[in-house]
């Protein structure tokens, strides 16, 4: 049996990373260490529990609520260390990202019809940054929309949080910008299984 | 996945050559030559945003904002300070470095050190910077060694002040401010000023070298120590010594035969002498004050260079104070406590007079769940743990008295967290074991192999240390490196590194990544009539099944079963499976099918309970790893690990219906790379468009 030494006194820091934090920020922090708990981590439970939270004071916004499947994708995409969990930096992202498209969600659903409907959909993600070619916007809509081609708030929050990561990972990958990216097996699984 | 696009790409750059000493990475990105250049056409002084001017940048406790500490300090520039500055003044000296206001003193041994390898301190401190005109932009660079990869650390050289002194690091005479940037540019890398305070020399060796450093207890010392410090020696390694202190009182008290307690000592130098019809062995040391020598035997003006050759007394007497004393070897480990070796990597050396250890790296991780196995104390979990193998071929040249064998050096070095989650301490206890292996095939090697193997060596100790090193001599053979936390379920990085006498093959020991799953054929004769019947009554009026209709079959089967837990089939997992093998694009399943789907689950399901052997109705995390062997795929580490962080619930157990997710998901993308490696060639090329269809379905 392996017995560990004692540890030796605290020595210095690692990284101090926060000390540029601003008062937003740091306000940001505090509601972030309530959401995580003690790991200081937000799990896709955690973060399923705090986005119903939110849609269900947004009446306008047309949801059947966010599931465990599509918190676990989002967590997937967004965590940077593969913890399964996502770190106050990942959350940051997230959470500003979800803000910024909640308000184009509204301006966007032109006849106030709470969803995003199939033609309204190509403008909001256009607005959103991403210029996708028809094929992919009828792809997005078959696979994200409902049988009539509405779009939910909790399925467009997943598409684009999805959509975000995908063209991120493809520009890490295209480093010398040619405009195309090449993987082997492994790195294809590594990155489509953790999505 | 965000972070794995990057670690893929970072490790395409490593493979290219970046981070190795010719081609350093940019910290933050900021690249030391364009900025100088863009400062110096457009005539203005370089401002670090990176590292601002600003009370963050020296601390967060005692240099903190409202320390009384940091009480009237202002940020000057060199040139504000005095009138001529210099980056150095005919090549760097010790003297160059006087301890400012912090307790970093284990960099500037570590420094002090450096100043005696001119070829080392070099690359730390790259020539060519100055403070003349025309040159001097406020802007300098420097290169650390961070966990596996040069690092070049760009900063301005506002320096904190206060009443008109350098508040850290300062040069003897005042004007020669390299040791003064060198400190920034290492505090930017560590975030502040004050998280330099306190540490040991030997991670400042090795963070300004990437050797790897040994340290040997004098009190216990290796019989063949001084055949260490020789060998050592003739790599060019750097070697420094010290007295222990048994409280800050003592420090730099002065004994009685003049040895400074609590001080960094430099090794320099070995012999060995006929002394009265006996070989003696000596050291050669040096007292960086430049002063203070030993008075004991050996020392400058003893007898004994009396009582031998004197060709030997030629060879190696010399009397001036300068601070450099013999002494014998056995008065050496009399007197002082702890010797620290930092062996140099072949990289950090280009002279060829010296012979060099042959190094071998690997990065990896620990993930809770799935790779982070613990130690030996836990046999369920610490074959999960990444393997490394390395073939031990040629015997040194050169043995000890006695011992053949391969000399080697493993050490494991955590890397720290890329998310600060707290203040203070954060390591890991970690350690490694080594076994002796005879197998050729490269797999990763199971529970069954470390029940019935001993381990051949291990790490002398389980510690919270940065990194854990030890030194073996073995016969030569091949060896599996087993790097592990104490605990299981501590997620971690780490980087392995191997330093041999010599050249040795060093692989992490990994199963290919390939799907062996069959496709199932079936045609109108294998459905029955009770199959073709209950797909009737199933698919309703227009003959196919669609994604909601299959998660309501499937959710009707499995909540009867008492044997699997499940918390229901998510329509997404539904719609996948409806995908993987909707053949006609209708986006529902017809009879046939259907038939391969329902074939498929009965597979999963068996493999679920025959894998599940604690019948817990779950997976547990290791289960899991061989239930997706048993389906069909070989997968390595790091897809184990993604697996687990992506479809385990918080208690690290997967459920019947997040099995079922992640092999039909596998399965697809697994099809999806060999239909797009039409010439199989084994990598696809992709644009953005053909991406993002593959990748958001």
């Amino acid at each position: 049996q392996f017995v560990p030494s004692d540890p030796p006194p605290p020595r210095r820091p690692v990284q101090y990373a926060e000390h540029n934090e601003s008062n937003e920020e740091k306000q940001f922090r505090r509601v972030f260490q309530q959401l995580a708990g003690d790991d200081m981590e937000v799990s896709p439970s955690e973060l399923m529990n705090i986005l119903n939270r939110i849609v269900t004071k947004h009446q306008d916004l047309k949801t059947e609520g966010f599931s465990i499947e599509s918190c676990r994708s989002m967590v997937a995409v967004m965590d940077e260390d593969s913890t399964g969990k996502l770190g106050f930096h990942e959350f940051k992202h997230l959470w500003d990202n979800i803000k910024k498209w909640q308000a184009m969600y509204k301006s966007y659903d032109a006849d106030g019809s709470g969803f995003i409907s199939a033609d309204e959909l190509p403008n909001a993600f256009r607005a959103a940054g991403f210029p996708l070619n028809d094929q992919l916007f009828s792809m997005i809509i078959r696979r994200y929309s409902d049988d009539n081609g509405n779009l939910d708030f909790d399925n467009y929050i997943g598409c684009l949080v999805r959509l975000d990561a995908m063209c991120r990972a493809f520009k890490t990958l295209d480093k010398d910008n040619n405009g195309t990216i090449k993987v082997n097996v492994q790195e294809w699984l590594q990155l489509t299984m953790y999505s | 996945m965000s972070g794995i696009a990057a670690t893929l790409q970072r490790r395409r750059e490593k493979d290219r050559g970046i981070g190795s000493c010719s081609q350093a990475v940019k910290y933050l990105n900021q690249d030391y030559e364009a900025l100088r250049r863009r400062f110096l056409e457009s005539g203005s002084l370089f401002k670090d945003d990176a590292f601002p001017a600003e009370t963050s940048s020296l601390g967060f406790k005692e240099l903190g904002a409202g320390s009384y500490k940091i009480r009237g300090v202002s940020w000057q520039r060199p040139t504000e300070l005095t009138s001529d500055p210099q980056f150095i003044v005919s090549g760097a000296s010790r003297t160059d470095i006087c301890q400012g206001a912090l307790g970093d003193c284990w960099l500037l041994a570590a420094i002090a050190s450096l100043t005696l390898n001119q070829e080392v301190l070099a690359r730390v401190v790259p020539h060519g910077q100055s403070f003349r005109k025309g040159e001097y932009a406020g802007i300098f660079h420097f290169q650390f060694w961070q966990f596996g990869e040069w690092v070049d650390v760009v900063i301005d050289d506002r320096l904190p002040v206060k009443d008109g002194e350098l508040l850290f690091v300062h040069s003897a005479e005042g004007r020669e401010f390299w040791s003064a940037l060198l400190e920034k540019a290492y505090a930017k890398l560590n975030g502040c000023y004050e998280a330099l305070s306190g540490g040991s020399t030997t991670e400042g060796f090795e963070d300004f070298t990437g050797g790897i450093a040994e340290v040997h207890e004098l009190k216990r010392p290796d019989a063949q120590l001084f055949h260490i410090i020789q060998k050592a020696q003739s790599r060019g390694s750097l070697m420094g010594c010290s007295i222990d202190i048994t409280s800050s009182s003592e420090s730099e008290a002065v004994t009685s035969q003049k040895l400074v307690k609590g001080h960094a000592y430099s090794v320099t130098g070995t012999a060995q002498v006929e002394h009265q019809g006996e070989t003696k062995k000596l050291i050669r040391i040096r007292n960086p004050w430049g002063q203070v020598e030993w008075t004991g035997a050996w020392s400058d003006n003893s007898m004994q260079w009396r009582q031998i050759s004197s060709e030997d007394r030629e060879r190696l007497s010399h009397r001036s104070e300068d601070g450099e004393f013999w002494m014998s070897f056995t008065d050496f480990l009399r007197h002082y406590d702890r010797l620290e070796i930092c062996n140099l990597t072949p990289d950090a050396l280009s002279d060829d007079a010296v012979s060099k250890w042959a190094l071998s790296k690997f990065d990896g991780s620990w993930r809770r769940g799935s790779t982070a196995g613990g130690c030996r104390n836990y046999p369920d979990t610490f074959w999960t743990n990444p393997q490394f193998v390395i073939h031990l071929e040629e015997e040194d040249d050169d043995p000890a008295d006695g011992e053949v064998g391969c000399s080697f050096l493993v050490g494991l070095i955590q890397k720290n967290r890329r998310r600060a989650r707290k203040l203070g301490e954060d390591m890991h206890t970690v350690g490694f074991a080594i076994y002796q292996f005879r197998d050729q095939r490269n797999v990763h090697l199971n529970k069954n192999y470390f029940l019935r193997h001993a381990s051949a060596a291990r790490s002398e100790t389980f510690i919270n240390l940065r990194e854990v090193c030890s030194r073996f001599c073995l016969p030569p053979g091949e060896y599996l490196i087993v790097p592990s936390t104490f605990e299981p379920h501590k997620n971690g990085d780490f980087c392995v590194r191997v330093f041999s006498e010599k050249q040795a093959d060093f692989q992490e020991m990994d199963d290919p990544v390939e799907s062996r799953v069959e496709t199932i054929e079936i045609d109108e004769d294998d459905v029955d009539d009770r199959f073709r019947k209950l797909f009737g009554q199933l698919a309703g009026g227009d003959c196919e099944i669609s994604s909601y209709e299959l998660q309501k079959i499937l959710n009707r089967v499995v909540t009867k079963r008492s044997d699997i837990k499940t918390s229901g089939f998510s329509i997404t997992t539904c719609r996948n499976m409806v995908n993987m093998l909707d053949k006609d694009g209708s986006g529902k399943l017809g009879l046939l099918e259907f038939k391969v789907l329902w074939t498929k689950i009965e597979s999963y399901l068996s493999v679920y309970r025959q894998k599940d052997v604690d019948n817990s109705g779950t997976m547990s995390s290791t289960e899991m790893r061989m239930a997706v062997e048993e389906a069909g795929f070989s997968l390595n580490n790091a897809l184990h690990q993604i697996l687990v962080a992506r479809y385990s619930e918080p208690d690290l157990t997967i459920d019947f219906d997040n099995f079922v997710g992640c092999l039909v998901r596998l399965e697809t993308m697994f099809n999806t790379f060999y239909t797009l490696d039409k010439d199989k060639s084994g990598s696809v090329e992709l644009s953005m468009m053909e991406w993002l269809n593959v990748s958001m379905l």
